[in-house]
Protein backbone atom coordinates (compact mmCIF):
# COMPACT_ATOMS: atom_id res chain seq x y z
CA UNK A 1 0.00 0.00 0.00
CA UNK A 2 1.10 3.63 -1.01
CA UNK A 3 0.61 6.69 0.85
CA UNK A 4 1.86 10.04 0.72
CA UNK A 5 0.23 12.53 3.36
CA UNK A 6 1.17 16.16 3.91
CA UNK A 7 0.76 17.54 7.98
CA UNK A 8 0.80 21.16 7.93
CA UNK A 9 3.70 21.27 5.75
CA UNK A 10 5.08 24.79 4.85
CA UNK A 11 7.98 24.95 2.42
CA UNK A 12 10.44 27.82 2.34
CA UNK A 13 12.85 28.73 0.60
CA UNK A 14 16.04 31.03 0.38
CA UNK A 15 16.97 33.27 -2.51
CA UNK A 16 20.33 34.59 -2.50
CA UNK A 17 21.39 37.50 -4.35
CA UNK A 18 25.03 37.53 -5.78
CA UNK A 19 26.10 39.55 -2.58
CA UNK A 20 24.80 36.00 -0.39
CA UNK A 21 26.55 34.33 -2.52
CA UNK A 22 29.78 35.49 -2.07
CA UNK A 23 31.83 33.83 0.91
CA UNK A 24 33.97 37.55 0.41
CA UNK A 25 30.77 39.68 1.46
CA UNK A 26 30.05 37.08 4.13
CA UNK A 27 33.80 37.70 5.57
CA UNK A 28 33.18 41.07 5.74
CA UNK A 29 29.42 41.02 7.28
CA UNK A 30 30.87 38.86 9.80
CA UNK A 31 33.67 40.94 10.93
CA UNK A 32 31.70 44.92 10.72
CA UNK A 33 28.22 43.92 11.77
CA UNK A 34 25.92 46.49 12.50
CA UNK A 35 25.02 48.70 9.84
CA UNK A 36 26.67 47.10 6.55
CA UNK A 37 24.66 43.83 7.77
CA UNK A 38 21.85 45.62 6.87
CA UNK A 39 23.29 46.11 3.39
CA UNK A 40 24.87 43.26 2.58
CA UNK A 41 22.47 40.21 3.96
CA UNK A 42 20.38 39.78 0.08
CA UNK A 43 18.59 36.87 1.67
CA UNK A 44 15.11 36.73 1.00
CA UNK A 45 12.48 33.98 2.22
CA UNK A 46 10.17 33.03 -0.06
CA UNK A 47 7.43 30.80 0.98
CA UNK A 48 6.02 28.57 -1.72
CA UNK A 49 3.75 26.49 0.04
CA UNK A 50 1.91 27.14 3.22
CA UNK A 51 0.48 25.41 5.91
CA UNK A 52 -0.83 22.45 3.55
CA UNK A 53 -2.06 19.21 4.80
CA UNK A 54 -3.71 16.24 2.43
CA UNK A 55 -3.24 12.46 2.05
CA UNK A 56 -3.62 10.41 -0.84
CA UNK A 57 -3.89 6.98 -1.16
CA UNK A 58 -3.95 3.69 -3.38
CA UNK A 59 -6.39 4.91 -6.67
CA UNK A 60 -5.52 8.52 -6.05
CA UNK A 61 -4.67 10.30 -9.13
CA UNK A 62 -3.92 13.74 -8.22
CA UNK A 63 -4.37 17.13 -10.85
CA UNK A 64 -2.26 20.11 -9.21
CA UNK A 65 -3.60 23.37 -10.90
CA UNK A 66 -1.96 27.21 -10.46
CA UNK A 67 -0.51 30.27 -12.32
CA UNK A 68 3.15 30.03 -13.20
CA UNK A 69 4.81 30.55 -9.50
CA UNK A 70 2.32 29.06 -7.79
CA UNK A 71 4.51 26.69 -6.14
CA UNK A 72 3.51 23.51 -8.55
CA UNK A 73 6.95 22.53 -8.69
CA UNK A 74 8.56 23.17 -5.46
CA UNK A 75 5.10 21.47 -3.78
CA UNK A 76 5.89 18.69 -5.84
CA UNK A 77 9.91 18.31 -5.08
CA UNK A 78 8.54 18.02 -1.22
CA UNK A 79 6.67 15.44 -2.24
CA UNK A 80 9.65 13.89 -3.92
CA UNK A 81 11.69 14.42 -0.94
CA UNK A 82 13.90 16.63 -2.78
CA UNK A 83 12.85 19.73 -0.58
CA UNK A 84 12.56 19.46 2.87
CA UNK A 85 9.92 21.67 4.63
CA UNK A 86 10.82 24.42 7.09
CA UNK A 87 8.09 22.99 9.38
CA UNK A 88 5.16 20.02 9.02
CA UNK A 89 5.59 16.77 8.23
CA UNK A 90 5.75 14.46 5.15
CA UNK A 91 4.79 10.86 5.18
CA UNK A 92 6.04 8.68 2.49
CA UNK A 93 5.20 5.09 1.97
CA UNK A 94 5.84 3.34 -1.01
CA UNK A 95 8.65 3.64 -4.15
CA UNK A 96 8.70 6.98 -5.37
CA UNK A 97 9.49 7.74 -8.99
CA UNK A 98 9.85 11.43 -10.50
CA UNK A 99 9.31 13.36 -13.58
CA UNK A 100 10.10 16.51 -13.65
CA UNK A 101 13.11 17.77 -15.88
CA UNK A 102 14.43 14.74 -17.58
CA UNK A 103 17.64 13.61 -18.20
CA UNK A 104 19.70 14.02 -14.61
CA UNK A 105 23.04 12.15 -14.94
CA UNK A 106 23.03 11.98 -18.59
CA UNK A 107 26.41 11.99 -19.68
CA UNK A 108 26.68 13.38 -23.70
CA UNK A 109 29.85 11.47 -24.57
CA UNK A 110 28.75 8.35 -23.53
CA UNK A 111 26.49 6.03 -25.70
CA UNK A 112 23.09 5.68 -25.39
CA UNK A 113 23.32 2.20 -24.14
CA UNK A 114 25.81 3.23 -21.39
CA UNK A 115 23.32 6.48 -20.39
CA UNK A 116 20.32 4.28 -19.88
CA UNK A 117 22.34 1.97 -17.34
CA UNK A 118 23.52 5.28 -15.94
CA UNK A 119 20.00 7.05 -15.51
CA UNK A 120 18.58 3.70 -14.45
CA UNK A 121 20.47 3.02 -11.40
CA UNK A 122 20.15 6.86 -10.37
CA UNK A 123 16.51 6.22 -10.58
CA UNK A 124 16.94 3.10 -8.13
CA UNK A 125 17.21 -0.09 -10.54
CA UNK A 126 19.39 -2.72 -10.28
CA UNK A 127 21.69 -4.07 -13.31
CA UNK A 128 19.50 -7.12 -13.88
CA UNK A 129 16.56 -4.97 -13.92
CA UNK A 130 18.16 -2.87 -16.15
CA UNK A 131 19.05 -5.81 -18.70
CA UNK A 132 15.40 -6.77 -18.37
CA UNK A 133 13.99 -3.87 -19.34
CA UNK A 134 16.74 -2.55 -22.10
CA UNK A 135 14.69 -4.49 -25.00
CA UNK A 136 11.32 -2.50 -24.15
CA UNK A 137 13.60 0.80 -24.06
CA UNK A 138 15.34 -0.37 -27.51
CA UNK A 139 11.87 -1.14 -29.00
CA UNK A 140 10.38 2.29 -27.56
CA UNK A 141 13.02 4.93 -28.62
CA UNK A 142 13.20 2.81 -32.25
CA UNK A 143 16.97 4.58 -32.24
CA UNK A 144 18.18 0.89 -33.29
CA UNK A 145 22.21 1.07 -33.89
CA UNK A 146 22.04 5.06 -32.66
CA UNK A 147 22.20 3.63 -29.13
CA UNK A 148 25.81 2.32 -29.86
CA UNK A 149 26.79 6.09 -30.29
CA UNK A 150 27.14 9.14 -28.06
CA UNK A 151 24.43 10.58 -26.67
CA UNK A 152 26.22 13.79 -28.74
CA UNK A 153 25.19 12.86 -32.14
CA UNK A 154 21.36 12.77 -31.42
CA UNK A 155 18.83 15.26 -32.09
CA UNK A 156 16.74 16.95 -29.34
CA UNK A 157 13.90 14.61 -30.57
CA UNK A 158 15.83 11.60 -30.21
CA UNK A 159 17.42 12.75 -26.67
CA UNK A 160 13.79 13.41 -25.68
CA UNK A 161 12.68 9.62 -26.65
CA UNK A 162 15.86 8.62 -24.52
CA UNK A 163 15.29 10.44 -21.41
CA UNK A 164 11.61 9.64 -21.80
CA UNK A 165 12.18 6.04 -21.88
CA UNK A 166 14.27 5.71 -19.21
CA UNK A 167 11.97 7.58 -17.25
CA UNK A 168 8.94 5.02 -18.23
CA UNK A 169 11.01 2.27 -17.51
CA UNK A 170 10.91 2.37 -13.46
CA UNK A 171 8.09 0.75 -11.78
CA UNK A 172 7.03 3.08 -8.60
CA UNK A 173 4.67 2.83 -6.59
CA UNK A 174 4.43 6.55 -6.56
CA UNK A 175 4.26 8.31 -9.77
CA UNK A 176 5.25 13.07 -9.67
CA UNK A 177 5.09 14.01 -12.82
CA UNK A 178 5.83 17.79 -13.80
CA UNK A 179 4.07 19.25 -16.87
CA UNK A 180 4.01 16.79 -19.98
CA UNK A 181 6.12 17.59 -22.33
CA UNK A 182 5.32 17.82 -25.84
CA UNK A 183 8.47 16.67 -27.84
CA UNK A 184 9.09 15.03 -31.27
CA UNK A 185 7.71 13.89 -33.94
CA UNK A 186 3.52 13.86 -34.10
CA UNK A 187 3.80 9.44 -34.48
CA UNK A 188 6.33 9.57 -30.79
CA UNK A 189 4.03 11.55 -29.04
CA UNK A 190 1.39 9.28 -29.84
CA UNK A 191 3.07 6.61 -28.56
CA UNK A 192 4.68 8.52 -25.73
CA UNK A 193 0.68 9.37 -24.67
CA UNK A 194 0.17 5.48 -24.69
CA UNK A 195 3.43 4.69 -22.65
CA UNK A 196 2.33 7.26 -20.18
CA UNK A 197 -1.00 5.69 -19.75
CA UNK A 198 0.36 2.57 -19.24
CA UNK A 199 2.48 3.86 -16.73
CA UNK A 200 -0.16 5.46 -14.58
CA UNK A 201 -2.45 2.57 -15.09
CA UNK A 202 0.48 0.43 -13.17
CA UNK A 203 1.29 2.60 -10.20
CA UNK A 204 -0.63 3.31 -6.79
CA UNK A 205 -0.61 7.30 -6.53
CA UNK A 206 -0.49 9.38 -9.26
CA UNK A 207 0.12 13.57 -8.59
CA UNK A 208 0.71 15.53 -12.20
CA UNK A 209 1.01 19.13 -12.52
CA UNK A 210 -0.06 21.01 -15.28
CA UNK A 211 -1.87 23.85 -16.88
CA UNK A 212 -3.64 21.85 -19.27
CA UNK A 213 -7.18 21.29 -18.11
CA UNK A 214 -8.26 18.56 -20.64
CA UNK A 215 -5.25 15.86 -19.84
CA UNK A 216 -5.57 16.98 -15.91
CA UNK A 217 -9.72 16.07 -16.09
CA UNK A 218 -7.82 13.08 -18.26
CA UNK A 219 -6.16 11.26 -15.96
CA UNK A 220 -6.93 12.40 -12.38
CA UNK A 221 -9.93 11.78 -9.86
CA UNK A 222 -9.07 14.65 -7.42
CA UNK A 223 -7.40 17.74 -7.84
CA UNK A 224 -5.61 20.20 -5.93
CA UNK A 225 -5.36 24.04 -7.01
CA UNK A 226 -2.73 26.30 -5.63
CA UNK A 227 -3.17 30.03 -5.04
CA UNK A 228 -0.09 31.97 -3.45
CA UNK A 229 1.15 28.67 -1.87
CA UNK A 230 -2.17 27.80 -0.55
CA UNK A 231 -3.50 24.41 -0.91
CA UNK A 232 -7.46 23.47 -1.33
CA UNK A 233 -8.93 20.78 -2.91
CA UNK A 234 -11.49 21.40 -5.72
CA UNK A 235 -14.17 19.37 -7.41
CA UNK A 236 -13.33 18.48 -11.25
CA UNK A 237 -16.18 20.95 -12.45
CA UNK A 238 -14.67 24.22 -10.22
CA UNK A 239 -11.51 23.41 -12.34
CA UNK B 1 22.71 12.00 8.32
CA UNK B 2 24.29 8.97 9.21
CA UNK B 3 21.57 7.45 7.25
CA UNK B 4 22.38 9.42 4.23
CA UNK B 5 26.08 7.92 4.48
CA UNK B 6 24.42 4.44 5.19
CA UNK B 7 22.46 4.78 2.23
CA UNK B 8 24.99 6.13 -0.40
CA UNK B 9 27.04 2.95 0.91
CA UNK B 10 24.49 0.94 -0.07
CA UNK B 11 24.50 2.80 -3.05
CA UNK B 12 28.19 2.05 -3.71
CA UNK B 13 27.82 -0.07 -6.84
CA UNK B 14 26.07 2.64 -8.64
CA UNK B 15 29.01 5.48 -6.97
CA UNK B 16 31.59 3.21 -9.07
CA UNK B 17 29.81 2.99 -12.07
CA UNK B 18 28.87 6.92 -12.38
CA UNK B 19 32.55 7.27 -11.36
CA UNK B 20 34.11 5.19 -13.88
CA UNK B 21 31.81 6.26 -16.54
CA UNK B 22 32.73 10.10 -15.99
CA UNK B 23 36.36 9.08 -16.71
CA UNK B 24 35.65 7.04 -19.65
CA UNK B 25 33.51 10.13 -20.70
CA UNK B 26 36.47 12.31 -20.50
CA UNK B 27 38.51 10.34 -22.49
CA UNK B 28 36.27 8.90 -24.84
CA UNK B 29 37.59 10.79 -27.91
CA UNK B 30 41.16 10.39 -27.33
CA UNK B 31 43.46 7.23 -28.40
CA UNK B 32 44.89 6.69 -25.29
CA UNK B 33 41.82 7.15 -23.03
CA UNK B 34 42.69 7.51 -19.59
CA UNK B 35 46.15 6.45 -20.76
CA UNK B 36 46.88 10.65 -20.80
CA UNK B 37 47.01 11.14 -17.20
CA UNK B 38 49.56 8.50 -17.16
CA UNK B 39 51.59 9.77 -20.09
CA UNK B 40 50.95 13.37 -18.29
CA UNK B 41 52.86 12.27 -15.05
CA UNK B 42 55.52 10.10 -16.80
CA UNK B 43 56.52 13.29 -18.90
CA UNK B 44 56.07 15.80 -16.04
CA UNK B 45 58.51 13.20 -13.57
CA UNK B 46 61.47 12.82 -16.79
CA UNK B 47 61.19 16.84 -17.20
CA UNK B 48 61.50 17.92 -13.21
CA UNK B 49 63.56 15.51 -12.25
CA UNK B 50 66.46 16.02 -14.56
CA UNK B 51 66.46 19.95 -13.76
CA UNK B 52 65.39 20.06 -10.65
CA UNK B 53 67.97 17.03 -9.22
CA UNK B 54 70.77 19.43 -10.86
CA UNK B 55 69.36 22.50 -9.35
CA UNK B 56 68.85 21.21 -6.05
CA UNK B 57 72.31 19.38 -6.16
CA UNK B 58 70.88 16.04 -5.40
CA UNK B 59 71.65 12.49 -6.28
CA UNK B 60 68.71 11.47 -8.86
CA UNK B 61 68.15 7.96 -7.11
CA UNK B 62 67.33 9.44 -3.82
CA UNK B 63 65.87 12.40 -5.73
CA UNK B 64 63.46 11.75 -8.77
CA UNK B 65 61.57 8.62 -6.83
CA UNK B 66 60.67 11.26 -4.01
CA UNK B 67 59.69 13.45 -6.91
CA UNK B 68 57.64 11.02 -8.51
CA UNK B 69 55.33 10.13 -5.24
CA UNK B 70 55.26 13.85 -4.70
CA UNK B 71 53.60 14.75 -7.78
CA UNK B 72 51.69 11.42 -7.74
CA UNK B 73 50.11 12.81 -4.60
CA UNK B 74 49.45 16.13 -5.23
CA UNK B 75 47.81 15.08 -8.64
CA UNK B 76 45.28 13.67 -5.59
CA UNK B 77 44.97 16.18 -3.55
CA UNK B 78 44.70 19.20 -5.73
CA UNK B 79 42.31 17.31 -8.33
CA UNK B 80 39.55 16.45 -5.34
CA UNK B 81 40.27 19.77 -3.46
CA UNK B 82 39.97 21.83 -6.75
CA UNK B 83 36.59 19.85 -7.95
CA UNK B 84 34.97 19.49 -4.54
CA UNK B 85 33.14 23.31 -4.58
CA UNK B 86 31.36 22.34 -8.17
CA UNK B 87 29.88 18.90 -6.73
CA UNK B 88 27.10 19.75 -5.72
CA UNK B 89 25.78 22.23 -8.72
CA UNK B 90 27.67 20.01 -11.72
CA UNK B 91 24.68 17.59 -10.20
CA UNK B 92 22.32 19.59 -9.47
CA UNK B 93 19.74 18.40 -12.42
CA UNK B 94 20.31 14.76 -10.18
CA UNK B 95 19.42 16.02 -6.81
CA UNK B 96 16.42 18.30 -7.66
CA UNK B 97 14.84 15.96 -9.70
CA UNK B 98 15.38 12.41 -8.58
CA UNK B 99 13.92 11.38 -5.41
CA UNK B 100 16.02 9.41 -2.72
CA UNK B 101 19.66 10.06 -3.88
CA UNK B 102 21.39 10.28 -0.51
CA UNK B 103 23.51 14.30 -0.74
CA UNK B 104 26.70 12.47 0.28
CA UNK B 105 26.86 10.38 -2.67
CA UNK B 106 28.63 12.98 -5.55
CA UNK B 107 31.10 13.74 -2.64
CA UNK B 108 31.98 9.91 -2.39
CA UNK B 109 32.15 9.78 -6.54
CA UNK B 110 34.07 12.68 -7.02
CA UNK B 111 36.85 11.42 -4.35
CA UNK B 112 36.76 7.94 -6.40
CA UNK B 113 36.75 9.39 -9.34
CA UNK B 114 40.19 10.97 -8.19
CA UNK B 115 41.53 7.53 -6.35
CA UNK B 116 40.97 5.86 -10.09
CA UNK B 117 42.98 8.49 -11.68
CA UNK B 118 46.00 7.90 -8.96
CA UNK B 119 45.79 4.19 -10.08
CA UNK B 120 46.94 5.83 -13.09
CA UNK B 121 49.68 7.12 -12.02
CA UNK B 122 51.24 4.08 -9.99
CA UNK B 123 52.51 2.43 -12.90
CA UNK B 124 54.82 5.99 -13.23
CA UNK B 125 56.14 5.80 -9.68
CA UNK B 126 56.70 1.77 -10.15
CA UNK B 127 58.85 2.41 -13.07
CA UNK B 128 61.03 5.04 -11.30
CA UNK B 129 61.11 2.85 -8.02
CA UNK B 130 62.05 -0.29 -10.23
CA UNK B 131 64.94 1.49 -12.52
CA UNK B 132 66.11 3.76 -9.63
CA UNK B 133 66.53 0.26 -7.28
CA UNK B 134 64.14 2.20 -4.44
CA UNK B 135 64.15 -0.48 -1.60
CA UNK B 136 60.76 -2.45 -1.12
CA UNK B 137 60.77 -3.34 2.42
CA UNK B 138 57.89 -4.22 4.95
CA UNK B 139 56.78 -1.09 5.91
CA UNK B 140 55.92 -1.05 1.86
CA UNK B 141 52.60 -2.72 2.52
CA UNK B 142 51.90 -0.02 4.74
CA UNK B 143 50.77 2.13 1.91
CA UNK B 144 47.18 0.56 1.88
CA UNK B 145 46.57 1.47 5.28
CA UNK B 146 47.89 5.06 4.99
CA UNK B 147 45.71 5.59 1.50
CA UNK B 148 42.54 4.86 3.16
CA UNK B 149 43.33 7.54 6.27
CA UNK B 150 44.03 9.59 3.39
CA UNK B 151 40.81 8.57 1.29
CA UNK B 152 38.84 9.04 4.56
CA UNK B 153 40.30 12.62 4.92
CA UNK B 154 39.73 13.66 1.81
CA UNK B 155 36.11 12.30 1.79
CA UNK B 156 35.26 14.52 4.59
CA UNK B 157 37.03 17.30 3.13
CA UNK B 158 35.43 16.85 0.12
CA UNK B 159 32.23 16.83 1.94
CA UNK B 160 32.77 20.48 3.48
CA UNK B 161 34.29 22.23 0.07
CA UNK B 162 30.82 20.78 -1.91
CA UNK B 163 28.60 22.27 0.60
CA UNK B 164 30.34 25.16 1.24
CA UNK B 165 31.00 25.59 -2.82
CA UNK B 166 26.78 25.44 -2.90
CA UNK B 167 26.53 27.96 -0.72
CA UNK B 168 29.04 30.34 -1.90
CA UNK B 169 29.74 30.48 -5.15
CA UNK B 170 32.99 31.82 -5.54
CA UNK B 171 34.54 29.22 -3.03
CA UNK B 172 35.61 28.11 -6.86
CA UNK B 173 38.11 30.78 -7.34
CA UNK B 174 39.31 30.97 -4.36
CA UNK B 175 40.24 27.52 -4.37
CA UNK B 176 41.63 27.65 -7.74
CA UNK B 177 43.63 30.52 -7.15
CA UNK B 178 45.03 29.31 -3.47
CA UNK B 179 46.03 25.93 -5.64
CA UNK B 180 49.32 26.78 -6.99
CA UNK B 181 50.42 28.52 -4.55
CA UNK B 182 50.21 25.73 -2.16
CA UNK B 183 51.85 23.62 -4.09
CA UNK B 184 54.99 25.20 -3.77
CA UNK B 185 54.64 25.68 -0.35
CA UNK B 186 53.90 21.86 0.30
CA UNK B 187 56.68 18.98 -0.17
CA UNK B 188 55.92 18.04 -3.43
CA UNK B 189 59.34 19.02 -5.00
CA UNK B 190 60.95 18.15 -2.03
CA UNK B 191 60.90 16.86 1.21
CA UNK B 192 60.70 18.31 4.57
CA UNK B 193 63.90 17.98 5.98
CA UNK B 194 65.39 19.26 3.08
CA UNK B 195 64.94 22.91 4.19
CA UNK B 196 67.66 24.64 5.66
CA UNK B 197 65.23 26.30 8.17
CA UNK B 198 62.95 25.03 10.75
CA UNK B 199 60.84 22.29 9.62
CA UNK B 200 58.13 23.21 11.97
CA UNK B 201 56.89 25.35 9.13
CA UNK B 202 56.16 22.82 6.87
CA UNK B 203 54.64 20.56 9.19
CA UNK B 204 52.35 23.69 9.65
CA UNK B 205 50.48 23.03 6.97
CA UNK B 206 48.40 19.84 6.38
CA UNK B 207 49.32 18.94 2.79
CA UNK B 208 52.45 17.80 4.11
CA UNK B 209 51.21 15.41 6.44
CA UNK B 210 48.85 14.49 3.66
CA UNK B 211 51.66 14.01 0.96
CA UNK B 212 54.62 12.50 3.74
CA UNK B 213 51.69 9.70 5.21
CA UNK B 214 51.52 8.07 2.00
CA UNK B 215 55.17 9.12 0.70
CA UNK B 216 57.33 7.39 3.28
CA UNK B 217 55.96 3.81 2.87
CA UNK B 218 55.99 4.64 -1.26
CA UNK B 219 60.00 4.77 -0.34
CA UNK B 220 60.00 2.11 1.54
CA UNK B 221 59.51 3.51 5.10
CA UNK B 222 57.15 3.84 7.90
CA UNK B 223 55.72 7.39 7.90
CA UNK B 224 56.67 8.87 11.30
CA UNK B 225 54.54 8.39 14.17
CA UNK B 226 53.29 12.31 14.36
CA UNK B 227 52.29 12.64 10.86
CA UNK B 228 50.27 9.32 11.36
CA UNK B 229 48.67 10.53 14.89
CA UNK B 230 48.18 14.18 12.68
CA UNK B 231 46.19 12.46 9.82
CA UNK B 232 43.96 10.55 12.52
CA UNK B 233 43.54 13.78 14.35
CA UNK B 234 42.88 15.52 11.36
CA UNK B 235 40.08 12.99 10.40
CA UNK B 236 38.73 12.35 13.74
CA UNK B 237 38.02 16.51 14.02
CA UNK B 238 37.43 17.19 10.42
CA UNK B 239 35.27 14.38 10.10
CA UNK B 240 33.06 15.50 13.56
CA UNK B 241 32.94 19.00 12.34
CA UNK B 242 32.08 17.99 8.77
CA UNK B 243 29.57 16.00 9.79
CA UNK B 244 27.94 18.31 12.22
CA UNK B 245 27.82 20.51 9.50
CA UNK B 246 26.06 18.10 6.82
CA UNK B 247 23.49 17.10 9.75
CA UNK B 248 22.73 20.92 10.70
CA UNK B 249 22.34 21.64 7.18
CA UNK B 250 21.31 18.91 5.07
CA UNK B 251 17.98 20.01 4.50
CA UNK B 252 19.14 23.15 3.23
CA UNK B 253 21.53 21.63 0.68
CA UNK B 254 18.73 20.88 -2.26
CA UNK B 255 17.84 24.87 -1.66
CA UNK B 256 21.30 26.09 -2.78
CA UNK B 257 21.53 24.30 -6.24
Amino acid sequence: MARLAFHDVTVQYPVYDVRAKSLRSQLVRMSTGGRIEQESSGVQIVTAVRNASFSFADGDCVGLTGHNGAGKSTLLRAMAGVYRPAHGNVAREGRVSTMFELGAGMDSELTGYENVVRMSLLLGLTQAQIRTRMADIESFTQLGTFLRLPVRTYSAGMTTRLMFAVATSTAPDILLVDEIFSAGDAEFQARAAERMHALIASVRIFVFASHDMLTLKRYCNRFLRLEHGVVSEVSASDL
Amino acid sequence: MLADLRQALGLFHVIVYMAVGDLRSRYRRSVLGPLWITLGTAAGTVGLGLVWSELLKMDRAVFVPSLTAGLIMWQLLSGCITEATTTYWRQSALLRNVSGVPLSMPPIQMVLKHLINFLHNVPVFIVVALYFHVRVTPATALVLPCMMLLALNLFWITLLLSMLGARFRDLEYVIGAAMPVLMFLSPVFYRPDYLPFNQAFVWANPFSHFIELVRYPLLGAAPPDFVVLVNILMCVAGGAFTLLLFNAKHDRIAYWL
